[in-house]
């Protein structure tokens, strides 16, 4: 019984933070309608620059957000100005930009090899690192230190960008503008500008991610991959631009993978996770927070 | 030769407009038996001869090998097109009909003795039901969702089969793959000692599914696919049952994308979870598809044409230093096409193709005058 | 013989009634117009009866059937045709690709559709055009367009959305005067237009509806000198005009 409380907290914090991860592929979506393929990418970027702000510098780690959230947001920003604009702007008749789909693709490959090329396949974990395997003792029970600390921070985030998106001037315009397209842009509203911002808020979400990540996960080239597949899970279990949506999601993968592993091969449970996804998608696509009329 | 003669004053002065409504499949080009048609057929039957007389020339069999697997990539390009071309969806998840393919064949070979022919066929069914399921739900909503749940299922598939020795009856054999055993040669048992015979099946694949693809583009379903895929709302309102021509694209695309997986698992001898039904090839035929022209006839087969010798000698010279180089190429290309040509690539050279043959076409036609 | 009998037809979205028990009929062979100030329901009406979304209550019939449930494409093939308030083209294909389309509607044969497209291009006197790729029309041509492939699909009754929203002058009387030739061919026609000219002149009968209640059912005549309509919606404006 012990086992499976201690699992389900596990499940819990761990699940926040592949929310987390997700949290940026549905704010890009929810604004440019767009599933960004190189999501999982921007976080092993993030991972990087976080990996080095720590390393180069000695700072702790969860200090190097101060780095991580301006450099990743420029990234986004010049990613989705200089690359996926220019695409944008040669389909703009196109109802669905299927074209801006696969370029994001393109993009996964280019940086995960690029990372390969710059700083080889070796697995990358911070030294001198002040959260390793610190654990809480609450009664009988450990909890892992830095994945609570994530929980606290995917929740944080979440809130924030909520928040942001509920309440700020900037935020009802980037709304409005993933509402109506052309409405927005007769109303004064630049469309582009708008979609470089968001994209920069979605990219520096994912950098907030890794600074979560870094302190118990190994940074690699392809250490998004596995993230890609699951934040795609999750968003569409939590409908597709919802942020409390993707929180939610990622609990859920995260329970799964926890608990599930007490009463089956760990194989198993990842079956389960694509079972519920298709399950979702056959019963309510929408997912459990989608807006209905988003089809 | 009359009819031809009298025919050509009035057609002379509109030549360039009747060769861009045949591209659209109008009824226009259809009038008589002009010089350009006859041009038109000389071309096609030259590049016919040309692929059909390749193995007597081309001996070596490496670069045979690597022309079947441009054949084959253009094959499995044309089945995609078919849905993720003309449906103007995005399939992300093909690999998992050519996995069933490969699987379903080598599986009732190996076990029951079954005629990989046979097997290409219950394949091909057992794919379409797939493809199928996949469809069924997500047609109906925002393509985003259709090609997020294609690349779930081959992603779940392929974690399936790499974790599974036994599937029922039949052995899947793990993470280690299958290995047909290269005893029984002959057509019946679809294993060779030479390239050729591999080199006509794929050729003569590829153009059964050129030359459909041709037929469905000049057809209702063609239309209807083209219309839903644009403009789905004012689809509807004109007749068109949208998630149902849908449907019907994938149901084709799945069953002939399944009978590629056998080609390639009795081509190979060797069919591995991780390399058949991998993200990476259905990543790789819907990048061929977009560079070489969504949604176009000779798109998938220009796209295989000059992505597939940048993959296979970027494999040759950089593979043991850099794996990953030709999707690096592939992206780079990708973006830069989508950028300057948004319909790929295949629009510029069947522009020039054109111009060529209205000036071939003049020429042909002061000869007759003199 | 009624072709259409809409029965206190409710549509609600969420907390928002776009239509409010909406009862209207049209005979056979009429020219029937919706007016109402905008955001009045008309829109939404026209999708419900087309089969975009079923109604929240009430209901429609078609030729004396019930289409409760039926999707837009069923009713098109049984004969009832619409157009876009916000023009549609397949905007990579020719003019002559999109009327065919429509025309597929009738047959199953390239060469029967295409004919019968090209038929309807030629009624409308938009034959010059047929190989002109539609995303570059101009937007009267794209309003044409609409009604073409809408009339290629052989409609018994046909649904116009502010075909003439946006049009010159000129371009409206020429319309005009389609439509009337339209209907002299056999069609029924229900119309929603802004321009009181255009509706004044086209329609036998005008149905007035304000925050998606009909307030007004009338001949052209009786409509212009309703004092409800008058205060409701054209107010100043028809009489100066």
């Amino acid at each position: 019984m012990l086992y499976f409380i201690e699992d389900t907290i596990n499940g819990i914090l761990m699940g926040s933070i592949y929310g987390l991860t997700a949290l940026g592929l549905t704010i890009i979506f929810g604004v440019l309608k767009v599933i960004n393929f190189a999501h999982g990418s921007l976080l092993m970027v993030g991972m990087y620059v976080a990996y080095w702000a720590v390393t180069l510098s000695g700072m702790h780690p969860y200090l190097a957000l101060v780095i991580v959230i301006p450099a990743m947001f420029l990234f986004g920003y010049l990613l989705q100005d200089i690359v996926i604009k220019p695409i944008f702007k040669a389909e703009k008749d196109v109802r669905e930009p299927v074209t801006v789909i696969i370029v994001t693709t393109g993009i996964w490959y280019i940086l995960d090899n690029l990372a390969l090329l710059i700083f080889g396949p070796q697995y990358r974990s911070i030294q001198d690192n002040p959260l390793r395997g610190k654990m809480f003792e609450v009664g009988e029970m450990l909890i892992s230190a830095p994945k609570f600390w994530g929980f606290v921070i995917a929740i944080a985030t979440a809130a924030t960008v909520y928040y942001f998106f509920q309440y700020t001037r900037l935020g009802r315009a980037i709304r409005a503008t993933s509402l109506d397209r052309d409405a927005a842009s007769l109303a004064g509203i630049n469309q582009y500008k708008i979609y470089n911002i968001a994209f920069g808020i979605g990219t520096a979400v994912s950098g907030i991610a890794a600074i979560t990540l870094i302190p118990f996960y190994n940074t690699f080239p392809t250490v998004g991959v596995s993230f890609d597949i699951k934040g795609f899970i999750i968003v569409v279990l939590g409908g597709l631009g919802s942020i409390g949506g993707a929180i939610v999601g990622g609990i859920i993968i995260g329970l799964i993978e926890s608990v599930g592993p007490q009463f089956m091969t760990a194989t198993w449970t990842e079956a389960i996770v694509y079972g519920l996804f298709l399950l979702v998608l056959f019963v309510k696509p929408s997912g459990l927070f989608g807006e209905k009329n988003d089809w | 030769m009359t009819g031809n003669e009298t025919l050509a004053p009035s057609d002379n002065p509109s030549g360039g407009s009747a060769g861009r409504s045949s591209l659209m499949g109008s009824k226009t080009a259809d009038q008589g038996f002009s010089p350009r048609k006859k041009i038109e057929g000389l071309s096609l039957l030259a590049v016919l001869l040309i692929a059909f007389g390749l193995p007597l020339v081309m001996t070596s069999p490496t670069y045979l090998h690597i022309v079947i697997l441009i054949y084959f990539y253009a094959y499995l390009t044309s089945s995609w097109n078919m849905v993720g071309g003309f449906a103007g969806v995005l399939p992300l998840g093909h690999a998992v009909f050519i996995g069933t393919g490969a699987y379903t064949s080598t599986i009732l070979s190996l076990q029951y003795g079954v005629s990989p022919w046979i097997g290409m066929l219950v394949g091909g069914v057992l794919s379409m039901g797939i493809g199928v399921l996949i469809g069924l739900p997500t047609f109906k909503m925002r393509g985003a969702y259709f090609a997020l749940a294609t690349i779930a299922f081959a992603e779940g598939m392929r974690v399936m089969v790499e974790n599974l020795d036994y599937l029922g009856p039949f052995n899947l054999n793990g993470p280690r793959g299958l290995q047909i055993p290269p005893l029984d040669f002959g057509f019946v048992n679809f294993m060779f000692k030479g390239k050729e015979p591999y080199y006509y099946i794929i050729l003569i694949m590829l153009i059964g599914v050129l030359a459909l693809t041709w037929i469905i583009s000049r057809s209702k379903l063609g239309y209807y696919l083209n219309a839903g895929g644009e403009e789905p709302e004012a689809a509807m309102a004109l007749g068109v049952n949208v998630a149902r021509a849908k449907l019907i694209a994938m149901a084709m695309s799945s069953f002939l994308t399944a009978l590629a997986g056998t080609f390639y698992a009795q081509f190979s001898l060797f069919i591995h979870p991780k390399s058949i039904i991998s993200l990476d090839l259905s990543f790789e035929i819907a990048f061929i598809a977009l560079i070489g022209g969504r949604g176009s006839i000779a798109g998938p087969l220009l796209g295989a044409l000059l992505l597939r010798p940048v993959s296979d000698f970027s494999r040759i010279y950089f593979g043991d230093v850099f794996p990953g180089l030709h999707l690096v190429i592939f992206g780079v290309i990708l973006i830069l096409v989508m950028i300057y040509q948004p319909r790929g690539i295949q629009e510029p050279l069947t522009r020039f193709y054109y111009r060529m043959l209205d000036r071939l076409t003049k020429k042909e036609q002061t000869k007759e005058g003199a | 013989m009624k072709i259409l009998e809409v029965e206190k037809m409710v549509m609600r979205f969420g907390g928002l009634t776009a239509v409010d028990s909406l009862d209207l009929s049209i005979d056979e062979g009429e020219i029937l117009g919706l007016i109402g100030p905008n955001g009045a329901g008309k829109s939404t009406a026209f999708n419900c009866i087309a089969g975009v979304h079923p109604p929240t209550e009430g209901t429609i019939k078609f030729n004396g059937e019930n289409t409760h449930n039926q999707r837009p494409w069923d009713l098109c093939k049984k004969g009832l045709a619409r157009t876009f308030q916000i023009v549609k083209p397949f905007a990579s294909k020719s003019v002559l690709y999109n009327v065919t389309v429509g025309a597929f509607a009738t047959t199953d044969k390239r060469a029967e559709a295409e004919e019968k497209a090209l038929a309807v291009l030629k009624a409308l006197n938009f034959e010059n055009k047929k190989d002109l790729k539609s995303g570059a029309l101009t937007i009267a041509d794209r309003k044409r367009l609409e009604i073409a492939r809408a009339l290629a699909t052989n409609p018994k009754l046909l649904l116009l959305d502010e075909v003439m929203a946006g049009l010159r002058p000129g371009e409206v009387d020429e319309l005009v005067e389609i439509i009337q030739g339209l209907r002299r061919s056999g069609v029924t026609i229900f119309v929603i237009e802004h321009i009181m000219r255009a509706i004044m002149a086209l329609s036998d009968r005008i149905v007035v509806i304000q925050f998606g209640k009909k307030i007004a059912e009338g001949t052209p005549g009786e409509i212009a000198s309703n004092e409800n309509v008058i205060k409701a919606y054209l107010g100043e404006e028809y009489g100066t005009a």
